[in-house]
């Protein structure tokens, strides 16, 4: 059969690409439609432009770390230690981040900076340690976590500058986390469709002796995408401390198994090489609409921790049985 | 014309109108084929022709999208593996599938294993007593107790074949069962399926080995492009027919070309002791532009790690390597590929695809750089040169943006050469680059062997199939056990003269 | 005690750099060298062994978590009455976890301490740990929180006073007539059901309070900042009042009010007095909140111990009573 439309050889990337690389997020995206749809009919406080802002504000922070592990469940690995470097990176751009001490930088440059080197340290351990992914980071997440006790001897850290917690407040109407949300998912998603490490991360996952024999140093590829994770871990941290204007050393228990879930929710494998940020932010947004639908439904806690369950099960069987 | 021969006894499978698509690909287009008893049944055709695909809806794999299987007179339907095994459907895997820590005996009785009639666990006499029963009614000797791992592909193919039995197939189906096995084991492997034949057993035969059509096959069923040519009995059909059945047009012959010796340049790869422990000592060679050396040698006996070695899969322990002259050390395909050698994978799908990917995507892997500006990939650029190199192989895609693993099997090879040509390497390493490649497809390969040692590149090639490494070599050089052993003229030398320096003594 | 600086509870201007500065260095020191340096200081107290050479007698402590601020200042309140009656104590942390707590106890008994004290994590689950202490004779109290299995002695506040406490304020506040939603800690803990039981208690006494929604936070500011958005949409102007069954709810109550604009017209209430809800508090932020006292419970408990120890008669169940806080009296809880 010859090569077909010129149209497919022009390799344009419209915008829809870039965000929903080589699979459809068809099924989820009308599952996400679906469940909105459901809800406005059972509640008139869903479907207000208030209510949305809201929830866009809340799946912000779950976005933001699933837009980070998506890249390392590309590569085919797993961040386990997500929610404990959000505690730590917390305390540790609350701790600079007294009325007074320091320009507002400094804090947020200390948060993403403290981010960066455990996720460098989780890519070192990986790659140069040959430790198993799923290890390596559950020895991060309690090392973390113990860091970030450490570092706030067991307390919240408050006393926070109004020039750090308006990071947690709004811009033009919209909630900045938000605003660092979107920014951060299209560069992402821009990264992965257009530079060639993003390229090279669909590939280490895909097969990564393939990407070896290709002259792809899958190390490097594999340090990258931890410490991004990490990176983008310290800023949800900061953001986060900015939003509940504290740095509190218990904070984030659970986030990595909720990005996790957005991830594979948004059709990215888990072993690697197929998906991208644009199904996950899809995921993430299902997991907030759910979550925000059941309060405004006044559901009983019990309930709604089995209709959560249920209802992520059922998105991601769905979406295999469409895609096969 | 479904059949010549008189069908006097029931078939005991038959396959009625399959047809099957892929990603708007016809696989499949009406596909008809009976199946008696004790025959030796074998599927020829080029790559793509669709052989992979009908078995693997025989054998549950795939459903097909029309057409119906009918077993023993009775229409069924076979959705899975596991109901194809209830039919008494096996299929032996071209990539083998057994569990390799487990043991020979567990291996065979993998899903059947006898429980212990009080308490439910393995009862480990039993399994023993019905493992070994099996195996030798193949008259095969392997050890029991050793682990999977251990042991050759052959042998393992042998596993799997009683297992079949274990499971009482009545039709076996082998896809390619000789394409990573020695001439030795070829042997017993024909005398395994004399044995199933001689118990009724039909078999299902897909391979690219005339030698061995011949040798096994009753009858011979010929595809094209997704059609039924037609069936033979073997005995009537001779060569020069069956090429031509395959190709759809008239073969000249079916040997390959006598390479013209290129002009000879400067020595572009020289190895001076290069070893690895317990895998291969003391190689020695040198390599010109425009010169195509070939590594002949049995299986096992270091070729591959040899190469390996030279494009940093596995790198050697000890040893000298210059490149145009100068000294490098190659610890990684990265390094490499930027000193300029290219290296097509024996293992093209363990090594050579990322199967998630695109057909484009596979192609510009390894030169990605080449259409990057700063980071930033140019995809009109990308995507203009992977459609002018899929043109250029003739590789028969949907489109390039198909993924990979959509593709035959040849498709898929020459997507690795393409990808590996792309980086633009002076020096070129093949590695078994027509294993399971038809005919078609190998005389591409040999003409584009012969225009890159034209161009002036150093080609380093590999190959089980002695015709073809003696006709495409300048030189031949014989491996045996880790060593070079021999040095060979291949126009003042024969195919015996190369066994008698790779086999062992 | 190396790390003792961290606990100061002033921070000022040159300890605070100094805070972060060494905060960094320590983290990138141990991310590099491990745990190795075991300066923890529960461990370092624990790994002597249990019979001090000086014949002091040993209590071992098994709480609930050292990562929550209220059971950090019964751990100091302890340590202090500790070194004045001459005991020495064993201090495990939980980690919320009534498994780690039983363990705790076994090796407890395993190491032969005169005494244990038990802030238990769970009612039932950590039952079990009671259980062992007293069946290997060693006497058992009880802080904060309480189990099934009846302990040698109690010491703490009735969680009932405490919801009760804090509801009976929000009544006054809105004239006994009005909406209110509820916050709840995580499900099926002592303290939850208490409090909730507490609130009830004075809701059902005041038929013009309305609870409009109650919902579980799992005791996480977060989550009720979340929460309490979600709640604003749906129920909007009809909430007059929210009670969060702690502090650290109640600061995220406070935050999605604050920001959405609500400031002033919601009645905010939390409990357990924490450093952060005693200032939003001085601050006019938060309405009320209740003090349970922490250093008088973590106090009590090794003094009950030590009485006991000493052969003397305690009371089966000591209560420290709760303390409303608003902003006039305020002042005397802030440190």
């Amino acid at each position: 059969m010859p090569c077909r439309s010129e149209a497919d050889a022009s390799g344009g990337r419209p915008l829809r690409d870039l965000l929903m690389p080589s699979i459809q997020r068809g099924s989820i995206l009308i599952a996400l439609l679906a469940i909105c749809l459901i809800l406005s009919l059972m509640t008139p406080n869903f479907l207000t432009v208030a209510n949305l802002i809201n929830v866009a504000r809340q799946i912000s922070l779950n976005g933001i770390l699933a837009v980070g592990v998506t890249f390392v469940l590309l590569t085919g690995g797993v961040d386990l230690s997500l929610g404990s470097l959000v505690a730590l990176t917390g305390v540790v751009a609350a701790t600079f981040a007294h009325p007074g001490d320091y320009p507002v930088v400094v804090p947020i440059a200390m948060g993403i900076l403290a981010g960066t080197a455990c996720g460098f340290v989780n890519g070192t351990v990986v790659t140069w340690g040959k430790v198993a992914p799923f290890i390596a980071t559950l020895g991060m997440m309690t090392i973390a976590r113990g860091l970030a006790l450490l570092v706030s001897g067991g307390r919240p850290v408050s006393n926070m500058s109004p020039e750090l917690t308006r990071l947690g407040g709004e811009l033009a109407g919209l909630p900045i986390p938000v605003l660092i949300l979107l920014v951060v998912t299209l560069a992402a998603g821009f990264f992965l469709a257009n530079t060639r490490m993003g390229r090279h991360v669909y590939a280490v996952g895909g097969n990564e002796r393939a990407a070896r024999s290709a002259g792809i140093s899958v190390p490097r590829v594999k340090l990258f995408v931890y410490t991004l994770c990490g990176a983008l871990a310290g800023l949800a941290g900061v953001v986060l401390a900015a939003r509940i204007t504290t740095g509190q050393p218990n904070a984030g228990l659970g986030y990595e198994l909720d990005a996790i879930a957005a991830v594979v929710i948004g059709g990215t494998s888990l072993s690697g090489g197929v998906g991208g940020v644009g199904g996950t932010l899809l995921g993430a947004l299902l997991i907030g609409v759910i979550n925000n639908g059941l309060d405004l439904l006044n559901v009983s806690s019990y309930y709604q921790q089995i209709v959560k369950g249920m209802i992520i099960v059922g998105a991601v069987w769905l979406d295999q049985k469409t895609k096969a | 014309m479904t059949s010549e021969i008189s069908e006097s006894a029931a078939p005991v499978l038959e396959a009625r109108h399959i047809s099957k698509a892929f990603a708007g690909v016809q696989a499949l287009s009406d596909v008809s084929l009976t199946l008696q008893a004790g025959e030796v049944h074998a599927l020829m055709g080029e790559n793509g022709a669709g052989k992979s695909t009908l078995v693997k809806v025989l054998a549950g794999v795939h459903r097909a999208d029309a057409g119906r299987i009918v077993r023993n007179g009775q229409p069924v339907t076979i959705g899975s593996p596991h109901e194809a095994l209830q039919e008494g459907i096996a299929m032996i895997h071209q990539e083998l599938m057994p569990i390799p820590d487990l043991t020979v005996a567990e291996n065979v009785l993998l899903g059947q294993e006898p429980a212990h009639r009080l308490f439910g666990w393995i009862d480990r006499r039993r399994l023993h007593e019905r493992a070994e029963r099996l195996l030798a009614r193949l008259d095969a000797r392997i050890g029991l107790q050793r682990k999977m791992r251990e042991l050759s592909v052959a042998q393992m193919q042998t596993v799997e074949i009683a297992r079949a039995l274990g499971r009482d197939a009545r039709i076996v189906i082998m896809d390619e069962p000789t394409a990573a096995i020695s001439d030795r084991e070829v042997d017993s492997l024909c005398e395994v399926i004399r044995r199933l034949k001689a118990r009724g057993v039909a078999i299902v035969y897909i391979t690219h080995k005339m030698d061995e059509v011949y040798r096994v096959a009753d009858r011979i069923s010929v595809l094209r492009d997704g059609i039924h040519v037609g069936t033979y009995p073997a005995a009537r059909l001779d060569r020069q027919r069956l090429i031509s059945l395959m190709v759809g047009r008239e073969w000249a012959a079916h040997a390959p070309p006598v390479l013209p010796s290129a002009a000879r340049g400067d020595v572009a790869l020289a190895v001076h002791g290069l070893g690895r422990d317990g895998v291969f000592q003391d190689i020695d060679f040198q390599v010109r532009r425009g010169e195509v050396l070939g590594l002949a040698g049995l299986m096992g006996a270091g070729r591959t790690e040899v190469v390996s070695a030279l494009f940093g899969l596995q790198p050697a322990d000890r040893g000298e390597i210059r490149v145009h002259g100068t000294r490098v050390g190659i610890r990684c395909p990265d390094q490499a590929i930027r000193l300029g050698i290219g290296m097509v994978t024996e293992d093209r799908t363990g090594w050579g695809l990322v199967p998630s990917m695109s057909v484009r995507h596979n192609v510009t892997l390894a030169a990605l750089k080449k259409y990057c500006r700063g980071p930033l990939i140019r995809h009109r650029v990308e995507a203009g040169v992977a459609e002018e190199r899929l043109r250029a192989l003739a590789i028969k895609t949907s489109g390039a943006r198909q993924a990979v693993n959509q593709l035959s099997g040849g498709n898929q090879q020459k997507v690795v050469i393409a990808r590996t040509l792309l980086a633009e390497p002076s020096i070129v390493i093949l590695d078994e680059p027509t294993r399971g490649i038809d005919v078609g497809a190998k005389t591409e390969i040999y003409g584009l062997i012969a225009r890159l040692a034209q161009q002036g590149k150093a080609i380093l090639l590999v190959s089980s199939e002695m015709p073809e490494l003696l006709s495409l070599s300048d030189r031949v050089l014989v491996m045996r056990e880790g060593r070079i052993t021999a040095e060979l003229d291949p126009r003042q030398t024969s195919q015996e003269e190369v066994l008698k320096y790779a086999m062992p003594v | 005690m190396v790390f003792s600086f961290w606990e100061s509870d002033n921070v000022g201007w040159e300890t605070s750099v100094r805070n972060g500065v060494r905060g960094l260095v320590v983290f990138l020191g141990l991310a590099m060298v491990g745990m190795g340096c075991g300066c923890n200081r529960a461990d370092s107290e624990g790994s002597r062994g249990t019979e001090s050479e000086s014949g002091q007698p040993v209590i071992g402590v098994s709480l609930l978590n050292l990562s929550s601020e209220f059971i950090v200042m019964i751990d100091r309140s302890m340590r202090e009455a500790a070194e004045e009656l001459g005991v020495r104590l064993v201090i495990n942390d939980a980690q919320r976890s009534a498994a780690r707590q039983i363990q705790q106890a076994e090796s407890f008994v395993a190491q032969g301490v005169d005494a244990i004290i038990l802030n238990p994590c769970e009612v039932e689950a950590s039952s079990p740990a009671v259980d062992r202490g007293l069946a290997a004779g060693i006497p058992v109290v009880n802080v904060n929180s309480e189990t099934r299995s009846r302990p040698t002695a109690f010491v703490g506040s009735r969680d009932e006073e405490s919801g009760r406490l804090a509801m009976e304020y929000i009544a006054e506040r809105l004239g006994g007539e009005g909406g209110v939603v509820m916050i709840q800690g995580y499900m099926g803990q002592a303290a939850q059901i208490k409090r909730e039981a507490g609130a009830r208690e004075v809701l059902d006494q005041q038929p013009g309070l309305r609870l409009l929604a109650d919902q579980t936070a799992e005791w996480d500011r977060a989550q009720a900042m979340s929460l309490m958005e979600n709640w604003l949409q749906s129920h909007g102007d009809e909430i007059e009042a929210v009670f969060a069954q702690n502090d650290e709810m109640a600061m995220g109550a406070l935050l999605a009010i604050e920001r959405s604009g609500w400031k002033g017209q919601i009645v905010v209430v939390g409990v357990d007095a924490i450093a952060d809800g005693l200032q939003a508090v001085q601050a006019g932020r938060l309405d009320a909140t209740v003090f349970q006292d922490a250093a008088g419970q973590g106090r009590t408990a090794v003094e009950t111990a030590v009485r006991i120890l000493r052969g003397e008669p305690v009371e089966e169940e000591v209560f420290i009573p709760f303390r409303l806080v608003t902003q006039e009296n305020v002042a005397q809880f802030l440190p």
